[in-house]
Parts: C-alpha cells; sequence; structure tokens
C-alpha cells in the first residue's frame, strides 16, 4: 500500500521555534508523522497507530553519535536536521508523564547557551546585510537607480529583520506573546523579499546598457557631421549615467538622441570632461550623435 | 588553581554522580533524580551541551566500554582536573552553607 504524505510549508522564524513545535505535535496528534524536515518545509507520513512530543535543538554537532545516543538515552529518537543546524527530535507520547519528560533544556543556562549559539551565526548574517545595505546606500545615494534602490531595501531588511532576532534571542527571557500564523507569514514574506529584491535587483541591473565609445579622427578624416555611432537599448526607465570626454579643436556638438530623433541631451563645447551625467530615460532605443569640423578625442560611456 | 565560577546545577550533578567511578548519560540522569530526589533533572540538550562542554575544558572524558549490544555504550569519567573542580565547589558550597547557619 502506498504511503500517504503531507507537506507543511508553515515557515517559523528561529527565535519563535516553538511555533514548529507545536506544529508537528499538532499535526502528530491528528496522525502525521514528521519523516523529513527542511529548510523550508516538512514531510510527513500518515499512521493513526502512534503519537509523538517534538523538541527542536540549535547546535553544531561534533560527535553525532554521542549526540543522538545521548537523546536516545531519554527517550528522544532523532528523526532530521536542517542545513543550517536545527535537530529534530521525537519521544512516543504518555499521556500519564509529567509534562518535563517532553522538555530537553532542563536549565536555564543550557536554553540560553542554545540560543545565544543561534544568535552568534546569525548576528555574522546580519551585519553581512548591513554592510551590503551600507555599501548599496552609498552607491544609490552617487548613482541613484533602480537596482540600487531595490538591493539597498532589500538588504537593509534583511538586516533589520535578523538583527531584532539576535536581540530577541539574546534576550534572558521572552515575554512577547507568540502568534503562529503572524510568525508564518511575517517570516514567509521576508524570505520571499530577500529572494525577489535580490533576483530582480541583480537582473535590472544586468539589463543596464554598457556602451563605450572611444572615437579618434581616421588619417584622411576631415569632418564629422550628425554621426550617428553606439546605438544602445534602454530597457526599463530610470537614472542612466554618461561620461563623457571631448577634446576638439573647433567646438564639437555632441547628443543623445532618442527613437523619435529628439535630443535627449546635447552639448556643444571644444573641451569638456564629465562623469556620471544624470540622463533621465524613457524604455526605448538611443544613439549617439556627434558634428564637428577638427577633433582629437572623444569618449563616452553609457550605464 | 584559578579561581572559578559557580558551576551550574547541571554540571555540579553530572560531576558528582562521576565521583565515585564512569557512568553513561543515562545512568548520570537517574542517579541526579534518586540524589535530589526529583528536584533535579537533566534532558537531553542540557546533558550533551554540559558533556561537550565539560570534555573540551577537560574535566571529564569519555570511555567507551567494552561488552556487546546495550552494554557497548558510551560512559564519562572524571579526570584529575574535574576532580579538582568538584572539590573546590563542595568546599565553596559548604562555605556558603557554614556562613548561613552563622547568621
Amino acid at each position: 500500500m502506498a504511503n500517504k504524505y503531507k507537506y507543511s510549508f508553515a515557515l517559523h522564524s528561529a527565535w519563535n521555534y516553538q511555533n514548529e513545535v507545536e506544529e508537528m505535535d499538532k499535526y502528530s496528534e491528528n496522525g502525521w508523522q514528521l519523516v523529513k524536515a527542511a529548510l523550508f518545509h516538512r514531510k510527513y507520513v500518515k499512521n493513526d497507530k502512534i503519537r509523538y512530543r517534538y523538541q527542536l535543538d540549535f547546535r553544531r554537532i561534533e560527535d553525532k553519535g554521542r549526540y543522538i545516543e545521548t537523546f536516545r538515552e531519554q527517550g528522544w529518537e532523532y528523526v532530521d536536521s536542517t542545513i543550517n543546524g536545527w535537530h529534530y527530535f521525537r519521544k512516543i507520547y504518555d499521556p500519564s508523564l509529567p509534562e518535563e519528560e517532553y522538555e530537553i533544556f532542563t536549565d536555564r543556562e543550557s536554553f540560553n547557551a542554545m540560543k545565544k549559539n543561534w544568535a552568534r551565526i546569525a548576528l555574522v548574517i546580519a551585519i553581512f546585510g548591513g554592510i551590503m545595505a551600507l555599501i548599496y546606500g552609498i552607491k544609490l545615494i552617487m548613482v541613484p537607480s533602480v537596482p540600487f534602490l531595490l538591493l539597498f531595501l532589500t538588504f537593509l531588511i534583511e538586516f533589520s529583520v535578523l538583527f531584532r532576532g539576535v536581540l530577541i534571542m539574546r534576550a534572558k527571557e521572552s515575554k512577547r506573546k507568540r502568534n503562529r500564523y503572524r510568525d508564518s507569514v511575517l517570516i514567509t514574506v521576508f524570505f520571499l523579499t530577500i529572494i525577489l529584491g535580490t533576483s530582480s535587483g541583480i537582473s535590472l541591473a544586468g539589463k543596464r546598457p554598457n556602451i563605450t565609445v572611444n572615437r579618434i579622427p581616421e588619417a584622411n578624416e576631415e569632418s564629422v557631421n550628425n554621426e550617428r555611432f553606439g546605438d544602445f537599448e534602454v530597457k526599463y526607465p530610470d537614472n542612466y549615467f554618461l561620461d563623457l570626454g571631448i577634446e576638439s579643436k573647433d567646438p564639437m556638438t555632441f547628443e543623445v538622441v532618442n527613437e523619435k530623433g529628439e535630443a535627449v541631451y546635447k552639448i556643444t563645447d571644444t573641451s569638456f570632461h564629465e562623469d556620471d551625467i544624470r540622463l533621465n530615460l524613457k524604455k526605448g532605443t538611443y544613439y549617439f550623435s556627434m558634428s564637428c569640423d577638427t577633433y582629437y578625442n572623444l569618449n563616452c560611456n553609457i550605464n | 588553581m584559578k579561581k572559578s565560577e559557580p558551576l551550574s546545577e547541571s554540571y555540579y550533578y553530572i560531576l558528582l554522580c562521576l565521583a565515585k567511578g564512569a557512568n553513561h548519560g543515562y545512568g548520570i540522569m537517574q542517579m541526579t533524580e534518586e540524589l535530589s530526589k526529583g528536584d533535579v533533572k537533566i534532558g537531553s540538550g542540557t546533558m550533551y551541551g554540559a558533556t561537550s562542554n565539560m570534555m573540551k575544558k577537560g574535566w571529564i572524558r569519555e570511555i567507551v566500554s567494552d561488552g556487546a549490544g546495550f552494554e557497548r555504550r558510551r560512559q564519562y569519567q572524571l579526570t584529575d582536573s574535574g576532580r579538582d573542580i568538584l572539590r573546590a565547589e563542595i568546599k565553596r558550597l559548604k562555605r556558603m552553607l557554614e556562613n548561613a547557619e552563622e547568621v
């Protein structure tokens, strides 16, 4: 007979990990027994004949044999571990036993040590997010554009949510009321924000034009008149940044022209050097245009 | 020996239960419950954390006893430095108790 499986994709925060224990206890009560625990889901198999109580432990295990044996000695069966270091145990439920039989931490010190251990690792990840938010924040100020805004906000959220988690886990006693539903929604939104924010930020950054042209006159070139070059495509409206360098004897006219033939940027000068000239461009195709009698050098880049 | 921090209840009972000889985790847990008349319990998470830490500090060591099947299991044994720690703690607790009686 084929086994019946059920999956739970409810995410729980580490600082409210008892919500997950409650979920597994509830499932077991309804005849669904845990077989696999992963980062983003749990797999249950149907078995009405037994009822378990669950516990979670977080640590880096040095000696798995000794670890599992220490739990087995007190009736705990090891079920599974997640890649980030949460270990799942269960014990057959006997209603006649006192509630403390289903605890794995029997003193404040060891319970706080477990939470602190999680907080230490989470702090490293939070600080990484903080540094990334700072880098993208500075980039955003210097080069205001959509991808940098997305990446800045994503890392800022990552930092603040994780850092808040670290503070909660480091607190000696948590007096907050746990709400299973709200916690699940918040953590799901958190992970979706991280995944969508970074992927769309990186993908938008990759879709930006990056055209560099370095133009020096050819041997018998007398003059150029409205020469079109460096066609590029703007895939989404945003600020784009032009680096421009002009060296010429006669005044040179340089333009950025849109598909309707209108100049969105125009300058006439004999010597001009400027980086990060901000152009607010709409979606569409554009090209550069130059006119000059005698020139020495033109270089430009748009990104 | 440098002055050490007071031991936690779990650490103290684990060392105490090993004073008369090696024992396994379950034995330590049972003996602790008996000695404290059920007041002190050492859960599996607490036990693993405490034994790991005390092995790192060199207060206890792990020995695998000979024997087949269930008899062949890990036991813990007190080291000399572990015995010193336990003696110092008992001395400290005695002093505290005597002080309480004086007041």
